[in-house]
C-alpha cells in the first residue's frame, strides 16, 4: 500500500514536467503575471510606506497650527495673539512661526524659507536642505544669492547642509535668522506666518480650537489629526487614481489568462485524452491542472513581490514617484523604510491570484471532463 | 482648495521638528506595563492619562486606572488590600487633566459629571488647581467641583 501522499507527489511531478514541456508558453505567462503582481505590489508598498512615513513625521508636529484668514486666504497673523492664546486653559506652548515660499527662477522650483526656531543662526547665514544644495551645486562655506522682494540680491553664507535623514521634509528648506526672513520678504515686524500650539492634554484640542475661533473669528485652527487625515487622503487619492489605471491592466491580464487556459492546444487535449484512457480520473486531471496553476501563480506572485520590494525600498519606487509624490521640482532623495504587513500581502494575493484562478477554473474543468475518445480523435 | 492650503502648513509643521524634542506623556514613575488597577483589574499602562497611585509606608504602591477607582479603594481598604491600614497611606498621586502631570491627590480638585469620560466611563476628573477645575466645569458641562475630602463613599455609589 503506497502512502496517500504518493499520489499527490506523482501528480505534482507530472505537472512540473508538463510545464517544462511547454516552456515558452508558460514562461511568457509567468512573465506577464509577474509584471502585474510587481506593478500592483509596488503601488501598494509605496503608498503604505509614504503614509507610514507621514505618520512618523507628524508624531513630533505641533498639536495645532493657527492661521489667519483674510477673504478666505491664508494671511499673516498678529504675533501678539500668541499671548491671548497662551492664556487659554490647557495650552502648554504657543510659538509664532515665520516662513514663506521663495520661487527660484534658476531651476523653476519653490524653496521653503523659514526662520529657525530651535537654534539661532547668524545674520546673513543659512542652513539648507540637501535638495537645495544639489540644485544650486553649493557646499558648506559657499555663498548663495536670493532675490529679495525689491529685486535686489541678498547674499547668504551656507553654514550647514541639513542631514540626509530628514530629507523627506527638509529637501527644499532654507533656514535663516528671523530678521533675514523679514527683510527677504518684506515681512512686517509683529506679524507671523502662523502660530504653532502645543496642548498639555491632546483631548482638550477641540475645546481649545473652539475657544480660539470664538475669540478670533478670523483664525483657522488646524489640528494635527486633520493634517494626518489630509495627508492620508491625498496619498489614498493618488494611489486610487493609479489603481484605476492599473485596473485595466489587471483586467487585460485576466482576459489573457482566460485565453491561455481556454485555448488548450490539440496536443494538450490529446494528452488529457490519453491520460484518461490509461485510467486517470477527471479529479486527477483537475488536480494536475491545479498544480500547474499553483506553480505558475506562486512563482509569479513571489517573484513579483520580491521585485516590487526591491523597487520600492531600494530604488525608492523610481517608476511611480512622479505620479505619486507630487508637485515639487525638488524631489527629495530618500529611502523608504522597508516594512511588509500581512494585510497588504493578503490584499495583493486576492487581487492577483484569485482572478487568475477564477479565469482558468472553468476552461480546465471543461477540458478535464472531456470524453477521452473524442479528445484523441480531434 | 482646502487641501492645497493645508498641505504647506502640514509640511511646515513637520519641518519645525527637525531638532527632535521628545515629550513623554507618561509619568517617569509610571505603572509597569503588566500592572493592573487594584480595583477593576484593567491594565493601567493602557490609560496613562488617567493613572492614579497610592504609595504605602512600606514602599509598596497600588495603581488605578482613574481617580474613581482610587477613591473606591480607599473607601473600602480592608476589602481590596487587607495588608495595609488607612494610616499606612503616605502619598496619593493623580494626574492633572490639563497638564497630564502627576500631582498630590490630597490637594487636588475633582469635577464630577462632565462630558469627558475616563477608561471606566464616568470618572472624577482631577486638577492641580482650582482655577483649572472651574474652567473645566464650565467648558465640559460638569456638575460639581469637589475637593479630596468631599468625595464620599455615598457619592461614589451614586456614580455607579
Amino acid at each position: 500500500m503506497r502512502a496517500p501522499t504518493q499520489r499527490y507527489r506523482n501528480i505534482l511531478d507530472f505537472a512540473l514536467s508538463s510545464l517544462l514541456r511547454r516552456k515558452g508558453r508558460n514562461l511568457s505567462l509567468t512573465g506577464v503575471y509577474t509584471l502585474v503582481v510587481f506593478v500592483l505590489a509596488s503601488l501598494i508598498f509605496f503608498v503604505q510606506a509614504l503614509k507610514r512615513e507621514a505618520r512618523e513625521l507628524l508624531v513630533q508636529a505641533p498639536d495645532m497650527v493657527v492661521q489667519r484668514l483674510v477673504a478666505g486666504r491664508h494671511d499673516p497673523i498678529l504675533a501678539a495673539q500668541a499671548e491671548a492664546i497662551r492664556s487659554i486653559r490647557g495650552v502648554l506652548e504657543v510659538r509664532p512661526r515665520l516662513w514663506g515660499y521663495y520661487y527660484d527662477p534658476a531651476f523653476g522650483g519653490n524653496l521653503t524659507v523659514m526662520a529657525n526656531e530651535h537654534e539661532p543662526i547668524a545674520a546673513d547665514a543659512v542652513w539648507i536642505g540637501q535638495g537645495v544644495a544639489r540644485n544650486m551645486r553649493v557646499n558648506e562655506g559657499d555663498l548663495i544669492s536670493l532675490r529679495a522682494y525689491d529685486g535686489l540680491p541678498m547674499l547668504f553664507l551656507v553654514q550647514k547642509i541639513l542631514p540626509t535623514e530628514s530629507e523627506l521634509v527638509s529637501s527644499d528648506l532654507v533656514l535663516m535668522a528671523p530678521r533675514d526672513v523679514r527683510s527677504l520678504f518684506h515681512f512686517p515686524e509683529g506679524l507671523a506666518t502662523d502660530l504653532a500650539i502645543t496642548a498639555g492634554n491632546p483631548r482638550e484640542l477641540p475645546t481649545i480650537a473652539a475657544k480660539i475661533v470664538e475669540r478670533f473669528p478670523d483664525a483657522r485652527p488646524i489640528l494635527k489629526a486633520e493634517l494626518l487625515r489630509t495627508y492620508e487622503a491625498v496619498f489614498d487619492w493618488r494611489g486610487g487614481l493609479m489603481v484605476v489605471v492599473l485596473g485595466s491592466a489587471l483586467l487585460s491580464f485576466v482576459i489573457f489568462a482566460w485565453d491561455k487556459a481556454t485555448g488548450l492546444s490539440a496536443e494538450e487535449r490529446r494528452e488529457i485524452g490519453i491520460l484518461k484512457s490509461i485510467g486517470w480520473e477527471s479529479s486527477d486531471v483537475l488536480l494536475l491542472k491545479f498544480w500547474e496553476g499553483t506553480v505558475v501563480s506562486l512563482t509569479a506572485f513571489l517573484s513579483g513581490i520580491l521585485l516590487a520590494y526591491v523597487h520600492v525600498f531600494f530604488f525608492s519606487a523610481r517608476l511611480f514617484e512622479h505620479a505619486l509624490k507630487g508637485w515639487s521640482v525638488l524631489f527629495p532623495r530618500y529611502r523608504l523604510l522597508p516594512a511588509l504587513d500581512g494585510y497588504q500581502l493578503t490584499v495583493l494575493f486576492f487581487l492577483t491570484v484569485l482572478p487568475y484562478t477564477a479565469a482558468t477554473l472553468v476552461p480546465i474543468w471543461r477540458a478535464a471532463t472531456v470524453d477521452p475518445d473524442a479528445a484523441m480523435r480531434t | 482648495m482646502r487641501q492645497a492650503m493645508l498641505l504647506p502648513a502640514l509640511l511646515l509643521s513637520a519641518v519645525s521638528l527637525l531638532p527632535v524634542e521628545s515629550k513623554s506623556r507618561v509619568d517617569p514613575k509610571g505603572p509597569a506595563p503588566e500592572g493592573r488597577c487594584a480595583v477593576c483589574g484593567m491594565f493601567v499602562a493602557n490609560f496613562p492619562d488617567w493613572a492614579a497611585s497610592i504609595t504605602f509606608k512600606d514602599g509598596t504602591m497600588a495603581w488605578f486606572d482613574g481617580p474613581k477607582d482610587l477613591f473606591t479603594f480607599m473607601s473600602d481598604l480592608t476589602r481590596y488590600d487587607a495588608r495595609h491600614k488607612a494610616s499606612d497611606l503616605v502619598d496619593i498621586r493623580v494626574k492633572d487633566y490639563y497638564g497630564l502631570k502627576a500631582t498630590d491627590g490630597r490637594k487636588a480638585f475633582f469635577v464630577l459629571g462632565s462630558d469627558v469620560l475616563g477608561p471606566m466611563g464616568r470618572d472624577l476628573v482631577p486638577f492641580a488647581s482650582e482655577a483649572g477645575a472651574r474652567d473645566f466645569l464650565k467648558d465640559h458641562r460638569g456638575h460639581r467641583l469637589l475637593t479630596f475630602l468631599e468625595v464620599t463613599p455615598e457619592l461614589l455609589k451614586q456614580m455607579e
